[in-house]
This record gives C-alpha cells, sequence and structure tokens, in this order.
C-alpha cells in the first residue's frame, strides 16, 4: 500500500461547510450502569470541558462502551446525571441529544451504499440535496474513502468500514462526538495518519469529542484530557503528562506507558530524614521531598517501587551512585532502542538503553534509577505516594 | 426414472457395483500423508461421477414423479375430457372455451381477488402490528401461546365456531356488530353485501397470529447496532421502523404472504361450512366454484381446467412475488 499520507489539505473541505462551532460541557455527575445485578459503571464523575479532546482509557469490559453507550442515549442510566451544559439529558431520545457516534462494530447499514450511509444523519435533518452531495463527498476525500461511495458495505474492508463509520460521524456537526474505538481496525500508518486527521479535525471544529481507545498510546498522543477506567471505576482524571508521569496508583502506573513501568517490593528502611528502598539487588535512598510526601506511610515497611524503562540506566561497570545490580537475561533491539531484560533475586526489570549497549546475556550488569522518576505506591491499596 | 422403477436384480447388482466403487474413489482421494492426521475438509474431493449423485436421488425422483408429477399430467388430460361417470370423452379444449363464456367462473376470480387481497392485506398490517407490541414486551411468552390457539384450530372448526357467533339470533359477534350499527338484524353472512367480509373477517382471525409469529422471528434478529445507528443519526421510532427494521423483515415476510396467498387459494373448509359460496354466489370464490363444478356437479372434465388455470395462477403470482419481495438488495454486515 502507498504511503496513506493526506494528499489534498485535509479537513479544510468539510470545515469550510460548517458554520461556527457548536459545543457543550459534557458534565457526568455520579453516574452508576448496572446489567442486572453488575455493575459495570460506578460513580464515575467526569467533566469534559467546552470543545475537549476526552479520551476515555481502559482495558476491555471496563465499561468504556457502557459510558458511551449512556452518553447517546442507547442505554439507560441506572443513577446519577449527564447534562449537556445545563441540559440534563437523562430521559432525551438519542435523535434529540444532537450527538454523533462511531460505533465500536461499525454499524453501517447494508442495504444502503457508502455514499447513502454517511448521508444518512443530512438526510434525516431534511438537509438539501446540494449540500448532502457536498459534505460526504468532502467527509469521504477526508478519510480518503471517496472513491468507494457507490459500494455496500459487505463489499469493504474492516479499516473501509470504520472510516466510512467515521465518515456517517463527522458529515454533520453535533453538539458532541462519541468515538467508540474508532480505528482500531485499521493498519498501523493507517492508524497513526488518521490519529493526526481525527485531532484536527477535531480542532478544527472545536467540538467537544469523547474517545474511546483501550490503546494507551492513541489516548496520550490525542487527548486532552484521559480518563483511565478499570473494573468500572474512574482511576484518574489528567492530561496526557499527569497521566504518564504522575499516575495516582500502581494500576494506572502499570496500565500506561510502553513498555510497562517495573515494579519491585521493596522494604521501606530508616526513619527521620533518610529513607530507603531496600530490596536484595539494591538500597537506594529516596530524594529529600521524597521523604516528606511519604510522610511515615507504607508504615508496615513494606512498599512498591515502580520505574519506567526509559528511567533506568544500564551499565557494565559499577557507577558511582547507588545501583541495582542484576544479569542480563536478554537484549531486544526495538528499532532505535535496545530493550534489555535484566534478572534480579526475585523478578525481572526492563531496561531501555541503545542499540550501542555491549552487554550480553549472563553478564552482570548495573542499574541506576533516575529518582526523579521513580514511583512509591502503597502495597495494600497501591495508591501512590509519589 | 426408467431405470428406477424397472431396476431387476441385474439392476440393483450394477447399481450396488457403483456405489462400491464410487466408495472406492473417495477412498482413494482421502489418501495423506502420515504427518497430516487430521481429515481435510471433504469438500476438498473431487466431485463424483454425476452418475453416482443420480443414484443416490433416484429413489426420492420416483417417488416425487409418482405422487406429483402423474397426478399432474392426468389432470392436463381429464381438463381435455368430458368426464361422467361412466367414463371421458376426449373433446380438446372444449372445457376452456367454456370457461372463457362462463360468467361465474369470472366473478370466482374476481371475488378470489378480492378476497385474497383483503384477507393479505389485513393479515399483514394487523400481524406486524402484533408482532411489534409482542416483541420484547413483559408478558411475551403467554402472548405467543395465546395467539397460537386460532392457529391450532381445523379450519372447519374454526367456521363452525363463527358460524355460532355470526348467528342472526344469538351470535355474539352479531350483536356487537348490531350494537354499534354495522349490521341490521340478518347475520353478516345471509347479506349478500357483506358475506365476503365475514368470510374474510374468519380467515383473518384464524391467520394473522401466523403472520405475527414468522414477523416475531425477524424482527429478533433486525440488527440492533443499525437500529441504534439510526437512533444516533436522529431518527424518530417511526422512521427506524421503516428504513431499518422493515427491510431487514422482507425475507421473512415474503415467506409469510407466500404461505397466505397459496392458502387463499387452496383452503376453502371454513367458506364451505359458514356460507357454501352464498348467498347467491356472494362468496363463491373459485375454488369454491370449483368444488362444486368437479364434486356437486361432477363435471370432472371442467373442474380440471379451473383447476389448472388456478394453478398456473398461482405459480406466477407467486414468482412475481418472489421476484418483488427479493429485490430489496438483500445484504449483511
Ligand atoms: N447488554 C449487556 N448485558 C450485560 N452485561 C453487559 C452488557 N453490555 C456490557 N456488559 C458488561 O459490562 C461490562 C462493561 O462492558 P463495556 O462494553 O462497557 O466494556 P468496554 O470497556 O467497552 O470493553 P471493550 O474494550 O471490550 O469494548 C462488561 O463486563 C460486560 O460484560
Ligand atoms: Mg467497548
Amino acid at each position: 500500500m502507498s504511503v496513506r499520507v493526506p494528499r489534498r489539505c485535509g479537513t479544510h473541505g468539510v470545515t469550510t461547510i460548517w458554520k461556527g462551532p457548536v459545543m457543550a460541557t459534557i458534565t457526568i455527575k455520579n453516574v452508576w450502569k448496572y446489567y442486572g445485578d453488575t455493575a459495570a459503571v460506578k460513580h464515575l464523575d467526569i467533566t469534559c470541558p467546552d470543545g475537549s479532546f476526552v479520551s476515555i482509557l481502559g482495558p476491555s469490559g471496563c465499561g468504556k462502551s457502557s459510558t458511551m453507550r449512556m452518553l447517546a442515549g442507547l442505554e439507560h442510566i441506572s443513577s446519577g446525571d449527564i447534562f449537556f451544559d445545563d441540559l440534563r439529558i437523562n430521559d432525551l431520545a438519542p435523535k434529540d441529544r444532537d450527538v454523533a457516534m462511531v460505533f465500536e462494530n461499525y454499524a453501517l447499514y447494508p442495504h444502503k451504499s457508502v455514499f447513502e450511509n454517511i448521508a444518512n444523519p443530512l438526510r434525516l435533518r431534511k438537509t438539501e440535496e446540494k449540500a448532502i452531495k457536498e459534505r460526504v463527498e468532502a467527509a469521504a476525500r477526508l478519510l480518503e474513502i471517496d472513491h468507494l461511495l457507490d459500494r455496500r458495505p459487505h463489499e469493504l474492508s474492516g479499516g473501509q468500514k470504520q472510516r466510512v463509520a467515521i465518515g456517517r460521524a463527522i458529515v454533520r456537526q453535533p453538539k458532541l462526538f462519541l468515538f467508540d474505538e474508532p480505528i482500531a481496525h485499521l493498519d498501523a500508518k493507517l492508524r497513526a495518519h488518521m490519529r493526526g486527521e481525527i485531532k484536527h479535525l477535531q480542532r478544527e471544529l472545536g467540538t467537544t469529542m469523547i474517545y474511546v481507545t483501550h490503546d494507551q498510546l492513541e489516548a496520550l498522543s490525542m487527548a486532552d484530557y484521559i480518563a483511565v477506567m478499570h473494573d468500572g471505576e474512574l482511576q484518574q482524571w489528567g492530561t496526557p503528562s499527569e497521566i504518564f508521569n504522575h499516575p495516582v496508583n500502581a494500576w494506572v502506573a502499570g496500565f500506561v506507558g510502553e513498555p510497562a513501568m517495573n515494579f519491585l517490593t521493596c522494604d521501606v528502611i530508616g526513619e527521620g530524614d533518610s529513607v530507603s528502598l531496600r530490596h536484595r539487588n539494591f538500597d537506594i535512598p529516596l530524594l529529600p521531598q521524597q521523604v516528606r510526601q511519604l510522610n511515615g506511610g507504607a508504615a508496615a515497611g513494606r512498599a512498591r517501587m515502580g520505574v519506567r524503562p526509559d528511567a533506568l540506566d544500564i551499565a557494565l561497570e559499577r557507577p558511582g551512585g547507588p545501583s541495582i545490580t542484576g544479569e542480563i537475561f536478554v537484549n531486544e533491539l526495538l528499532g532505535g532502542d535496545m530493550l534489555v531484560e535484566v534478572a534480579l533475586a526475585d523478578t525481572r526489570v526492563r531496561v531501555k538503553t541503545t542499540p550501542e549497549f555491549t552487554g550480553k546475556p549472563g553478564q552482570t550488569c548495573h542499574l541506576t534509577v533516575n529518582r526523579d522518576k521513580w514511583h512509591v505506591f502503597d502495597t495494600t491499596d497501591g495508591h501512590a505516594y509519589f | 426414472m426408467t431405470e428406477a422403477t424397472h431396476f431387476g436384480k441385474e439392476g440393483a447388482f450394477r447399481l450396488a457395483g457403483d456405489l462400491f466403487r464410487a466408495r472406492e474413489h473417495s477412498t482413494e482421494v482421502e489418501a495423506r500423508p502420515i504427518s497430516d492426521p487430521k481429515p481435510r475438509p471433504t469438500s476438498f474431493n473431487p466431485p463424483a461421477p454425476k452418475r453416482y449423485y443420480l443414484y443416490l436421488m433416484a429413489p426420492a425422483i420416483a417417488i416425487l414423479a409418482f405422487i406429483s408429477l402423474y397426478p399432474f399430467f392426468w389432470l392436463i388430460v381429464l381438463s381435455l375430457q368430458d368426464v361422467d361417470i361412466g367414463g371421458g370423452e376426449w373433446v380438446g379444449f372444449k372445457n376452456y372455451a367454456r370457461l372463457l363464456q362462463d360468467p361465474r367462473f369470472k366473478d370466482g376470480w374476481i371475488l378470489l381477488l378480492q378476497y385474497s387481497a383483503m384477507c393479505l392485506g389485513l393479515q399483514l398490517t394487523i400481524g406486524m402490528i402484533l408482532a411489534v407490541i409482542v416483541n420484547n414486551s413483559k408478558y411475551e411468552k403467554f402472548l405467543v401461546t395465546a395467539l397460537l390457539m386460532p392457529m391450532m384450530m381445523a379450519p372447519a372448526v374454526a367456521g363452525l365456531l363463527w358460524l355460532f357467533l355470526y348467528n342472526g339470533t344469538f351470535g355474539w359477534y352479531h350483536w356487537i356488530f348490531q350494537s354499534i350499527g354495522l349490521l341490521d338484524s340478518a347475520s353478516i353472512l345471509a347479506t349478500p353485501g357483506t358475506a365476503l367480509y365475514g368470510i374474510v373477517l374468519v380467515d383473518v382471525w384464524q391467520w394473522t397470529p401466523l403472520i405475527t409469529l414468522i414477523a416475531l422471528a425477524g424482527l429478533k434478529r433486525v440488527p440492533r447496532d443499525q437500529l441504534e445507528a439510526n437512533m444516533v443519526d436522529g431518527a424518530s421510532p417511526m422512521r427506524n421502523f421503516f428504513a431499518i427494521t422493515l427491510p431487514n423483515l422482507y425475507p421473512v415476510l415474503l415467506i409469510a404472504v407466500l404461505l397466505r396467498f397459496m392458502d387463499n387459494f387452496r383452503f376453502i373448509d371454513h367458506i364451505l361450512v359458514l356460507t357454501g359460496g352464498g348467498p347467491g354466489s356472494a362468496t363463491k370464490i373459485l375454488p369454491v366454484y370449483l368444488f362444486e363444478v368437479a364434486f356437486k356437479f361432477f363435471k370432472l372434465g371442467r373442474g380440471a381446467a379451473i383447476a389448472l388455470t388456478l394453478l398456473i395462477v398461482t405459480i406466477v403470482l407467486g414468482m412475481i412475488l418472489v421476484r418483488v419481495f427479493d429485490k430489496p438488495k438483500s445484504g449483511r454486515t
């Protein structure tokens, strides 16, 4: 396949036919969703500011789609309220909510052509024929499916169907975009391209967007705010850098970031101003402000240290400062980086380094921790001390 | 057919031999390297010789020929004769020529088409509405069971039941019709102007549930995601029904319509019980007339001619229906 770089000047065709931005602040207040007795969404509180790009990030089955469906009006809200600006929309029919949704499973109309699929929301709003044609074609050009307009959905590939579904959402200007894993079925290159396009489109339109994904890279690269969900509960709300650099608990820290964060259970030793984390392979003191942040916590004397692979430095000679001693287990070359897996007494940690690193499996090595970037979590409830 | 009907001992042996060879042939193809323990899908086998299939189907074809083709050709032959108790006399196309001049034949057709159209229209509309109401209602199971009852009744019994309900002196329905001013003292079946409606009502009562059941099965497989997408796109429930539900129901509705329309052309039990074609000829739809000609006046030749025209029209109409309904761009996601 050829490189999917936008050949034309992307969104301009679409945006010029729209009037000024239509947006809304979306407030989700203590919302619960029960299927029978099982709660799929628990006390969810989210406020998406006007015109923001919010990503809901979480593993499969954590209640992302349920949340979207409640926003779209397809699922009854078991308890709690949802507001679009000041309007409580709990009891509003889907057609009166003025949202556009991209469904996880495309949900195209099999008996309609691609053109009619995309045109459907406009037809239902009695748009005039000329505008329909213009907008559908502009949306199709943007999504690079303009050569498929006469086909029927069953004649399309998964990625093409997904783009038709996106087209159907962006062809009109709603108050809120709901994108449920809209590009999960595209190939890597097209996905990267669509990430940019969707982000750009949202910027241009200024329409509030809620974007569901289980791909943390998508969330981190596109969103203004990320809501991390797990087991139906909101774990953390914040900007991508807050989520990445200051995870509120071990679960978020482990879920966000690729390659994943290393966790080591350590003893917390010392009192007063000098506290250190001790493990069979190391004994490293905390920085002074971190001692304050720990603030006598981890009283049982144990804590989980978390450190990302790129906050570790690997060397074959013992460095000057405190370090972790281990044995190289395996080297993986990942394009421009090298990932070294190092065996410690009870676990393994992964370290990101440069391909120039010469260590061989079996050799003893020494890891230096960038202590500005490490984290300490509680062993019982997993919350982060810093 | 000849092979199937006439094979004696020798033929049977030949058949067995061929079958055996066909088996040999197929095991040969199935031979595979020991390293590949899984049997391959059978579709990888080359097709067996055509003859083999013919042998396998021969008994079924023979039986089918005997029970359906033979009477059919006999019917054609019969329609070209003037048959009486004693025997037949060859008359060529005279039976058909007489039909063309027979006003009761023409009236029979008109009545049949009216009757069939009314039945189908009402049954489809009411059946669909009922299906939508019953679908996903709290009492779905109970309602479906209740709906099944009229269908389980023999048509003649249903006719008898309604004969009582329509009765001009003590019929309950008659009393209702009378009290809402639809009828005066005469029963609905006793007046030429209304008798056909009376018949239609019985058919609708008995067979609407069938449409409901079929439509209900269809409703269950209407893709929910499409309904939801259309709702978010801005469709009202009504539009959603016509834009998504109905097109998805076409295939099952086709079956329902085909079944019912052919039944209307064939089943006259309840008419015979209720009116016997009367008053006058007000309910003498073509099959009733056919029954009269063939079995009351015993003009078997003329009856056969009527039956054949009925058959041909049924087949042609059926084919047109299939064409029209099958069009709506079938397809799945
Ligand atoms: N209609 C339903 N009836 C019963 N349980 C449901 C229903 N829909 C979802 N669930 C359950 O609710 C939970 C959340 O489902 P949901 O579809 O919101 O997950 P998700 O985060 O979108 O997952 P994925 O990433 O796989 O799409 C799951 O455990 C699921 O089994
Ligand atoms: Mg989902």
